[in-house]
């Protein structure tokens, strides 16, 4: 737009396609405020938002590792279901195969 | 001591004994939140001093049934056992660092994860009006999936106001199948958004099938509950 007679040069504003074959390959951090979520709206006003790495950061802090002090027993669901060693052998290397977190204390219950 | 397991008494998901559980590292702390859980008859849960509080307070549920028995509104509503109530990110992963892992359950077996006060039965008044998308999924791509799944929900990723109610993972015997329910079954452009978010937070195999079901549909069409899968 040009105002008072001056000649504004104007230039297209950068950008850049990709084409993409499967929703999977859209990047991770695609369209988001850092921390905040895919979408522009807020229905209902701002809301407390976290994203997926902040919780999982959370995880490791020590107020979030101690047992909850309600939680029932539940065998297979909150406690092993078998031999407590037995189960809890078979629990801890599935865990350390798929994940890095050290999430072995969680299954040392005390029955 | 006591009034711990006076906390307990009140609990009534059933099952657990008063003189179990892990006292050494609850006692350990002395937090806002057990204080308060303690002082109000009607346990509310409120997030301790440092946590990081939630949009809303969470309750999980925990379900099993034995194949075969005739279903049932009560026998539903007595099959369903709550685990317990969290209100900020750390004491959900109190809870959760505590239970198996979807993928490990055995049986007929399903996790709810719902706002407190909405029960994971579509007879509740949250749910009345409502639908679910669910997705079936291979063995071995619940655990990850629930995961991903709730912290999208916990995290507010969905952005559709109130009307998430909450979120259920169900074991079957050679599928499993994550779904998420919202409260008005015909607003569309709520289902949509939540598809559109389901499809970026849970990397799905490509080709998997994601199915809107109101709940009135799935008590005619299968005359029975998702539980009933």
């Amino acid at each position: 737009m040009s105002s008072a007679g001056n000649q504004v040069k104007s230039v297209p504003i950068p950008t850049r396609v990709l084409t993409l074959k499967d929703w999977s390959q859209l990047p991770d951090c695609y369209s988001q405020t850092p921390g905040g979520t895919l979408f522009s709206t807020t229905p209902g006003g701002t809301r407390i938002i976290y994203d997926r790495k902040f919780l999982l950061d959370c995880r490791n802090s020590p107020i979030a590792r101690t047992p909850p002090c309600c939680l029932p027993q539940i065998p297979g669901v909150t406690v092993p279901a078998t031999h407590p060693l037995g189960k809890l052998q078979e629990l801890k290397e599935e865990d350390e195969e798929e994940k890095d977190i050290a999430d072995d204390s969680q299954f040392e219950m005390d029955i | 001591m006591n009034n711990k397991f006076d906390a307990l008494k009140d609990d009534d998901s059933g099952d657990h004994e008063q003189d179990q559980g892990p006292p050494k590292d609850c006692e350990k702390e002395k937090t806002e939140e057990e204080d308060k859980e303690q002082s109000s008859r009607k346990k509310m849960v409120v997030p301790g001093a440092g946590e990081h509080p939630l949009q809303y307070n969470y309750t999980f549920w925990y379900s099993r049934r034995t194949p075969g028995r005739p279903a049932s509104t009560q026998s539903y509503e007595q099959n369903i056992k709550q685990i317990g109530s969290f209100a900020s990110v750390e004491q959900f992963w109190r809870f959760y660092s505590h239970m198996i892992r979807p993928g490990d359950l055995t049986g007929h077996s399903d996790f709810h994860l719902f706002k407190e006060g909405i029960k994971p039965m579509w007879e509740d008044d949250a749910n009345k009006m409502g639908g679910k998308w669910i997705i079936r999924l291979r063995k071995g791509l619940a655990s990850r999936c629930w995961e991903n799944l709730i912290l999208a929900m916990l995290g507010e990723q969905f952005m559709v106001g109130e009307e998430i109610c909450g979120a259920v993972v169900s074991v079957r015997f050679q599928e499993d199948i994550i779904s998420i329910w919202n409260k008005t079954a015909s607003d569309q452009a709520t289902t949509a958004r939540i598809r559109d978010t389901l499809r970026r937070v849970l990397n799905l195999p490509p080709n998997t099938i994601m199915e809107y079901k109101t709940h009135t549909d799935s008590i005619n069409c299968l005359g029975g509950r998702q539980e009933d899968l």
